[in-house]
């Protein structure tokens, strides 16, 4: 079962992708912050919904987000 | 015998701050208290804290810095003493120097019913809030967080979330050396960053500053208490270097 990623609502237009904390096929728990996102003046860490590895990255360093995107998709254990 | 009445107002948890007024403390000293404060309220989101302190000279960099913005050349810094941080939060580049009040407010945003984008803006009001008691007029940038005065930059805001719990935050220029900005182009800005001692014409100590910045953020984020330190446990274990052995 795969669960997604999804950036919360950080109550800032402006959001862009910052960093990835693991690589593909890493084992994440539930919980570990696994991703990096920019607000103006701010970083702010998203954490995994799941335990499982990581099985696909849809946001690169740069990307504009938007509250509810799906930024990577976790294959569950 | 006194009878309770029941209140129809409802009850807000109370809330208390413990703030560390720490005065001239290393980066790296910094970031190691302030990791542990982080972990401790990221388990506790009931507690928060607040580091008041000034740094050594030193130049930080955050995720939207660049090494373009610092123009003296590695062997120049490296006379000078100026280390070079790169941190991971928010925010540009920073000279730090004495003369500054260091705020580093750790609140799990939470408890406070806050998004990272509300908090932002409260803490810049809080910058704005202290100019105007010194009689000065700030503009808040919400491009690039800070607060500017007449075009200057005077107050930098670089902020990290991690847990949902702020790290980092804003630092002011009370009273610095401005003539060392000209070498940092802070946050990106063509313009040095100017100070409250400059653009005020009321007396500006950096001390006063600090305590007004203290009491402005316990009242802007609803603190019915405050808990005053003016030591950390990390600081006991500190090597002292007037105390080096001497060789026989």
């Amino acid at each position: 079962m795969r669960s997604a990623l999804t950036l919360p609502a950080l109550g800032s237009v402006r959001v862009t992708f910052s960093l990835w904390y693991v690589r593909l096929g890493d084992c994440i728990v539930a919980g570990d912050r696994i991703a990096e996102v920019l607000i103006p003046g701010a970083t702010f860490d998203v954490h995994a919904p799941a335990t499982g590895t990581l099985a696909e990255q849809l946001a690169f360093p740069n990307d504009s987000l938007t509250p509810g995107q799906v930024l990577g998709w976790i294959e569950e254990e | 015998m006194t009878e309770s009445h029941p209140t129809t107002e409802p009850q807000r948890p109370s809330r208390a701050l413990s703030a560390y007024l720490l005065g001239t403390l290393e980066f790296e000293s910094l970031l190691a208290f302030q990791r542990r404060l982080v972990y401790d309220i990221s388990g506790d989101r009931t507690t928060a804290a607040l580091i008041l302190c000034d740094h050594p000279a030193g130049i930080s960099i955050g995720r939207e810095g660049s090494r373009s913005h610092v123009r003296p050349s590695p062997e120049v810094l490296n006379a000078r003493g100026w280390p070079v941080r790169w941190l991971s939060r928010g925010g540009g580049t920073m000279l730090h120097l004495p003369g500054q009040v260091a705020c580093y407010p750790m609140f799990a945003l939470d408890a406070h019913g806050l998004t990272p984008g509300a908090y932002m803006e409260q803490l810049q009001g809080v910058a704005v809030d202290l100019l105007r008691e010194y009689g000065v007029t700030g503009e808040p940038d919400p491009e690039r967080p800070g607060v500017r005065v007449n075009g200057r930059r005077v107050v930098h805001l670089g902020v990290a979330i991690r847990d949902n719990v702020s790290c980092f935050g804003l630092v002011v220029n009370a009273d610095p050396d401005l003539e060392l900005f000209r070498d940092v182009r802070c946050d990106g800005d063509t313009l040095p960053m100017t100070s409250l001692a400059r653009e005020s014409s009321h007396r500006v100590r950096v001390t006063g500053v600090r305590q007004r910045l203290l009491e402005l953020i316990a009242e802007r984020f609803g603190f019915d208490r405050t808990s005053v330190f003016h030591t950390h446990p990390g600081a006991l274990h500190q090597r002292t270097r007037h105390a080096a052995a001497h060789r026989p």
